[in-house]
């Protein structure tokens, strides 16, 4: 039977070459460039106390688990899988077909202690050259292609639908860059997209409030904040009202201080349950919106392998103008942080190298989407 | 619709097979191994599985990882989010409605079976089952919501259980824990309530009973009401279609005690009330008639050079003075006279032989149920006169649990001596219209009389395997209980069609005779509780864990 990349060059008037298809495995996912990596500097306190050093936690920590229920209720995350498919040849130039399947999804947590499904999306998407679209008719071309290829009787059989297709630039490229890593960052862009789409329905919805804030797993600040359905920088604001970014990795080189020495020693000494002073962070990608930003150690560094495991990264936009001015209420930040350090146990030991700096909910979410992918061999065959 | 609890599982360690299959369920859902429950499968087919086993599983990797999760060790540490953690059960297959046997589908829903689903899938349907004979009933689902819980006689095809399809009953567990006794009994008031039921009559097979009493009073008053029985027994029994009468047309026969020697647990009040409406009888050995069963006395004896045979076979050939002899006390004397040194009798046998055999025999007749003579009068009777007279739905208790070991092999032996001979037409006085159609004998502890460690040439074994074997045909039934089921001779076991397992040892279902058994099932064996039995029988299509109501008769306490 046909497969989906014929179809795609009869139809984009190319030359296929039946490249090997493979899946891009994580590291060589060129995130780098969207997330963690920023340069985070310091312009002043975050927080409305001034923390000389470190605070420490473990006593609110104790004492909140006693008296009250979980401030975390929601947690949110994304991921995709990418796969270079084929390359197609355009006049004289060849480029890849990237293809993903990209799956955002929020689990919350019930009184059981237990985890269930708030929602979940899987999609399938194709990235294309911009030059694929022979006649510039733009989206016009990429909405019907989807739709001939979702036509394709192999997809009919399985009843597999592919959401859309997407386009990256058929640009001259610059030293070092490729044009599969401008394939993986559009489909990237979309799993953003759809992250966004989804705290935008809970909001909608009124179920995030002062009792059930969302740990969002990575960085909040997205580099495409301004674009997308979502661009409208007051309705962001508000949606992240209740809205916890936690990652699990950083770069403590890129955490200067306002002298512009690096933060890194702090961060690396960082006690057992303390946490650094929030920082107010203005973003150079998205600008008026600014963060707090502050560390946390859950994990003893007695049992991990470097400093930096076992400390979130903690991440919050501030919404009033108070906060963008004073920063956030240190209650609210040492509220947030005892709590992140109640959410330290159990852990993914022996699951996820990443176990020391997991979240268990975040992680269990995590699983949950990546359960709904087709295996890797299925999904490269269907091109 | 019924109860959705599950889904079907097929992974590529464990896919579903012909035979079984796997489903998750929720770590809440109440199942027990031995539920059944049914999938969609092809065609708009359901196919039916018994759970074999539960499995609870969580995401932790190790130890080490539920260590670490507790803050390294500590025991106080509490977490925001449970685990992740479900329950996987593996079902073998039983049945398909439309016999369709490929594997079932991964993502199948899985749901409880309905009373009428469960009786299909298990076989159980009375309408569908010849010759329908209660014998216990199965619950499931028990511990979930109201109204799911479903309680369902079970039933055997009387002629897998009695002949002539197949037949015997052997009946294994630990004493006291697995109630043998009291099983054997509700399967025989069963039968007895079968055969003698009104629209039954129109069969032309009738059954009769020889049950040996081996434990204290238990079986003495069979006939009489249980005071006790409580309200929701007698709605089991009702649930089950039995009434809660005890047995009926019972008589007991005690071994003779004299004024020094009493033979009976029973107590003389009651005895002589038995005896006073011809309920009971006392029965006796006299030489002249029962010198023939001399051998059973040397059942348990090892004799390598036979030479036990050979005295016996020159007493019953009436050699040297036995022909003369019409007592037990003459016979002892001249078995003495055989002693002495320097005797001149059969040169084949030594001094030493006849010592030995005296030795034996000695004890043994100064039982008083060795006697010269039976007096009617006194309700006195030979057993194997008793036996070969027994009626049609008749039920002869024998009390034999007072006598010694060796004197109750010897009671035993000649009963199911009679008894064969009886079923074999060798008496010839008693009109063939007379003798009923099967006989069920009824023997505890039959590891004393069959198990492996019993010389091989003991005429008691020689007798039960024959009836095992033959028994079929000639409608003798043994329904036997031990307590260990693999010491049992080979031959005995393996022509049982119906084997009940009660609470078993942990050691016992180690050995060979289990191997078969799923390892959950053998392990809810050594967890049964009183009046719970795991039924194997030949129409059912897989192992039953069944319940029985607490037994309709008196019960000593």
């Amino acid at each position: 039977m046909e497969k989906i990349s014929n179809c795609i060059v009869k139809e984009t008037r190319g030359k296929s070459y039946k490249s090997h298809k493979y899946c891009f495995a994580n590291d060589e996912i060129p995130n780098i460039k969207y997330e963690n990596e920023q340069k985070i500097t310091v312009k002043k306190i975050g927080e409305t106390a001034s923390i000389e050093s470190t605070k420490e936690l473990r006593g609110k920590a104790k004492q909140i688990q006693k008296i009250s229920k979980p401030l975390f209720k929601y947690f949110l995350d994304g991921s995709r899988k990418t796969y270079k498919v084929d390359d197609i040849a355009y006049d004289r130039r060849v480029y890849p077909i990237i293809a993903g399947q990209i799956g955002v999804g929020c689990c919350e947590r019930n009184e059981n202690k237990e985890l269930r499904k708030n929602w979940i999306e899987h999609q399938k998407v194709i990235v294309l050259p911009n030059c694929a679209d022979k006649d510039g008719s733009g989206k016009l071309f990429f909405n019907n292609l989807v739709m001939k290829i979702n036509e394709h009787p192999l997809l009919k059989k399985l009843d597999i639908k592919f959401e859309r297709i997407l386009s990256y630039a058929d640009r001259e490229l610059h030293e070092g860059e490729k044009y599969e890593n401008l394939g993986i960052a559009k489909i990237q862009d979309e799993m953003i997209e759809n992250e966004k789409k989804i705290v935008d329905r809970l909001t909608s919805k009124n179920i995030l409030n002062e009792d059930s804030y969302l740990i969002k797993d990575g960085s909040l600040e997205y580099q495409k904040m301004k674009t997308g359905n979502f661009r409208d920088l007051s309705i962001i604001k508000n949606n992240y009202r209740r809205v916890v970014g936690v990652s699990k990795s950083f770069n403590p080189e890129k955490c200067i201080d306002k002298r512009g020495k690096s933060n890194a020693k702090i961060i690396a000494e960082l006690k057992l349950y303390h946490r650094t002073p929030a920082f107010m962070y203005e973003s150079t990608r998205v600008l008026n919106v600014k963060f707090a930003i502050w560390y946390l150690r859950i994990r003893d560094t007695k049992y991990t392998i470097s400093p930096f495991d076992g400390i979130l990264k903690v991440e919050k936009i501030l919404i009033t103008d108070k906060e963008q001015e004073d920063g956030l209420d240190t209650e609210e930040v040492d509220l947030i942080s005892a709590n992140l350090i109640n959410e330290r146990n159990p852990v993914c030991y022996g699951k996820d190298s990443r176990w020391a700096n997991h979240l268990y909910p975040v992680y269990l979410t995590e699983a949950f989407i990546k359960s709904g992918y087709l295996s890797n061999g299925f999904f490269i065959n269907l091109f | 619709m019924n109860k959705i609890i599950g889904k079907v599982t097929a992974t590529e360690r464990k896919p579903t097979t012909i035979d079984e299959f796997y489903f998750w369920t929720s770590k809440d859902m109440i199942l027990t191994p031995f539920d059944v429950i049914k999938v969609s499968h092809i065609n708009n087919s359901i196919t039916f599985g018994v759970i074999e086993e539960i499995s609870h599983i969580t995401d932790t990797q190790s130890y080490l990882n539920s260590f670490i999760s507790n803050d390294f060790g500590d025991v106080e540490t509490q977490t925001n989010t449970k685990r992740i953690g479900m329950n996987y059960v593996k079902a073998k297959v039983i049945g398909n409605t439309k016999n369709i046997y490929i594997p079932v589908r991964n993502g199948e829903q899985v749901c409880f079976a309905s009373a009428e689903e469960i009786q299909e899938a298990l076989g159980l349907d009375k309408k569908n089952i010849k010759n329908p004979l209660v014998c216990g009933y199965i619950e499931m689902y028990d511990g979930n919501d109201k109204g799911v819980k479903v309680s369902l006689p079970v039933y055997f095809n009387s002629h897998f259980l009695l002949g002539p399809e197949g037949a015997h009953l052997n009946i294994s567990g630990i004493s006291g824990l697995a109630s043998k006794t009291s099983y054997a009994m509700f399967l025989l008031k069963s039968i007895q309530q079968y055969f003698t039921n009104e629209i039954e009559k129109e069969i032309k097979e009738d059954v009769a009973f020889v049950l040996l009493n081996l434990k204290g009073r238990d079986l003495l008053a069979i006939d009489e009401p249980n005071e006790n029985l409580s309200e929701k027994d007698k709605a089991i029994y009702e649930m089950l279609g039995l009434d809660c009468s005890p047995f009926s047309n019972v008589k007991y026969f005690y071994p003779y005690s004299d004024r020094n020697i009493s033979n009976t647990y029973a107590q003389k009040k009651d005895v002589q009330t038995q005896l006073n409406i011809e309920k009971a009888y006392k029965y006796k050995y006299i030489f002249e008639y029962d010198k023939e069963n001399l051998d059973l006395l040397f059942s348990n004896i090892e004799d390598p050079n036979q030479t036990m045979e050979s005295i016996i076979n020159y007493i019953i050939s009436e050699q040297g003075n036995f022909g003369n002899i019409r007592n037990w006390n003459d016979f002892v004397k001249e078995v003495g006279e055989h002693c002495k040194a320097g005797f001149s009798g059969d040169k084949e046998i030594t001094v030493s032989s006849w010592r030995k055999f005296k030795r034996i025999i000695r004890k043994a007749l100064s039982n008083p149920i060795f006697a010269q003579r039976v007096s009617e009068q006194d309700k006195e009777i030979r057993l194997q006169n008793a036996v070969k007279n027994i009626r049609k739905n008749e039920v002869f208790v024998i009390d034999i649990a007072k006598l010694d070991e060796g004197m109750q092999g010897f009671v035993f032996g000649d009963v199911i001596r009679s008894v064969y001979d009886l079923q074999l037409g060798q008496f010839e006085e008693i009109p063939e219209e007379q003798i009923p159609s099967k006989i069920i004998v009824f023997i505890d502890e039959l590891n004393k009389y069959s198990s492996k460690d019993i010389p091989k040439y003991s005429p008691i074994l020689r007798q039960i395997i024959d009836i095992s074997e033959r028994g079929r045909s000639l409608g003798i039934v043994l329904f036997s209980a031990e307590q260990f089921k693999s010491a049992i001779h080979d031959r005995v076991k393996g022509n049982c069609s119906t084997h009940a397992y009660g609470r078993t040892n942990a050691i016992e279902i180690s050995k060979n005779d289990y191997r078969y058994i799923p390892q959950v099932y053998k392990n809810m064996m050594t967890r049964l509780k009183q009046g719970e039995y795991i039924i194997q029988n030949p129409v059912f299509r897989s192992l039953l864990n069944i319940k029985f109501p607490k037994p309709l008769y008196k019960q000593f306490k």
